[in-house]
């Protein structure tokens, strides 16, 4: 099963600076396996910029991010040289990562089934029965087997965000990252994001969420990160972070919400 | 004032061969600039300082200039240089490079219209750059593509009566010479104008019955149409129910 002392994600050091701005400055963070964390802060606090940096979609600017051992940025050999990975090796990575936008950024073009079943066709190479039989295990799993048909315009916003967990999952992730996943619906569904997060979590899925619903955070999270200014301020459990800080920052922030 | 349509019919197989060359200057245009743009664009789209830069410098000269000089750069300046080229391929060279700027802007602005999250959702399942382009960008671009791929195509038939200043026999210069034998420029450029109408209508209407089947192909996408219908046909578009 989940053995915790196993890393699942490991950032060391990241920085990623736009201009003279840095957006994210010098973050360390360890996530074993089988933990879900949940990503707080204001808006323009780096949050989403450090969802981005994890799942390897935006360069850094220094420091390095391990996935489930496979490293990507500026990795120390035992020499103590650089280690580069090569475009293909980082592609590799990125499909071990699931990723569910904000927008859910779903293929138009392509049929819910299409959408599910095209990188399993493409970047793992999967046989055509075995991507049919992942595809529609992950399909009535998330119940959206009546949807395969249909394509992403003619889609509600609860049911589009569930092709997008489908198609993040039918790769195997190692870990799902979730940016802000309940602020594109309406707000009776954020009970639903939230039994589906809670179901993942109970399967064992290591889950990084960017949320502003409290609620959220506080049923899901085994851990909460306070970013601000791209630094993280606070970490750890809901409890001591949401109730009982002293921190003059999180009190605003909390009191706020 | 009478209008005699005997200077038609009297040189109607030369206004036949006129048309027929503007055409085959159009078509092999199209095609020759069509593939063409593909590479301009991708190096307009590019990161890499100098193959940008050189995109932009062949963007700047191509829309900067007037057609006109590039035709007789092409012609008079590569004879000088001892390429003696065909006065129509002279003439199917210019109008590619023409084509091929305006198309490769068509291709940019469409594909860079896209959402940049279709980028990064097909970056974030592992795809190379090459497989999302392929997979997903491309795919979403043709439809879009079709209405101001339409209005180049049109811009680039009527631009072709240019290279009758090279002597090549397509429909202007044929007009050209009909009128010389009859001093009925009226006539004459009235139907040279409706040839030419006729040409971009019939492309136009190819260009409608294209988008509806891309459309068609791409339910998900607003049914595209309607832009292309609106060029030169006499009919108002129609609208179509869209379903939401």
């Amino acid at each position: 099963m989940i053995d915790p002392s196993v890393l699942s994600l490991s950032a060391k050091a990241l920085v990623r600076t736009v201009g003279d701005t840095r957006i994210l400055d010098d973050i360390y963070l360890d996530v074993p396996r089988g933990q879900s964390v949940c990503i707080l802060g204001r808006s323009g606090s780096g949050k989403s910029s450090l969802l981005r940096a994890l799942a390897l979609l935006d360069p850094l600017s220094d420091g390095f991010i391990k996935i489930e051992g496979n490293a990507f940025g500026r990795d120390m050999n035992a020499q103590g040289l650089v280690k580069h990975q090569t475009q293909a090796e980082i592609d590799q990575i990125r499909s071990r990562i699931g990723f569910v936008f904000q927008d859910f950024s779903l293929w138009p073009h392509l049929n819910v089934r299409d959408n599910i079943s095209l990188a399993q066709r493409i970047v793992l190479r999967r046989a055509p029965l075995e991507i049919n039989e992942t595809t529609n295990g992950i399909m009535s799993k998330l119940s959206i087997t009546n949807l395969a048909d249909k394509h992403p315009g003619q889609l509600s916003g609860g049911q589009k965000q569930r092709v997008a967990v489908a198609r993040a999952l039918a790769l195997s992730p190692a870990l799902m990252l979730f940016d802000e996943p309940t602020s594109a619906l309406d707000p009776e569904l954020v009970g639903d994001v939230l039994a589906l997060l809670l179901e993942l979590k109970a399967e064992g899925m290591t889950t990084l969420t960017v949320t502003h619903e409290m609620s959220f955070a506080r049923r899901l999270a085994d851990r909460i990160i306070f970013l601000e200014k791209g630094r993280i301020i606070a970490d750890g459990p809901p409890a001591n972070i949401i109730d009982q800080s002293n921190d003059p920052r999180l009190k605003q922030f909390f009191k706020l919400i | 004032m009478q209008l005699d349509p005997t200077v038609i019919t009297d040189s109607w197989q030369l206004f036949v061969t006129g048309a027929f060359i503007t055409l085959q200057l159009s078509l092999i245009s199209f095609v020759l600039g069509l593939l063409l743009a593909v590479p301009v664009a991708a190096l307009s789209m590019s990161t890499h300082a100098v193959l940008n830069g050189i995109a932009i410098l062949y963007l700047a000269i191509i829309r900067g200039v007037p057609f006109i000089a590039i035709v007789f750069i092409v012609h008079y300046g590569t004879a000088t240089m001892g390429a003696r080229t065909p006065a129509f391929w002279s003439g199917v060279i210019a109008l590619t490079l023409f084509a091929s700027a305006y198309f490769s802007e068509v291709i940019r602005s469409t594909v860079s219209a896209l959402p940049p999250g279709q980028w990064d959702s097909g970056r974030v399942v592992g795809m190379s750059r090459l497989q999302t382009l392929r997979y997903i960008i491309i795919p979403q671009s043709l439809g879009p593509m079709i209405p101001p791929g339409v209005n180049v195509t049109i811009m680039m038939i009527k631009e072709s009566s240019v290279i009758s200043a090279i002597t090549v026999g397509e429909l202007t210069y044929q007009g050209l010479v009909v009128q010389g034998n009859t001093f009925a420029p009226f006539e004459v450029f009235i139907t040279v104008a409706l040839i030419y109408w006729g040409i971009t209508l019939a492309f136009s209407r190819v260009a409608i019955w294209a988008e509806r089947r891309i459309g068609a192909s791409q339910r998900s996408i607003r049914p595209v149409g309607g832009i292309a219908e609106r060029y030169l046909t006499l009919s108002r578009p129609k609208r179509r129910a869209e379903k939401s």
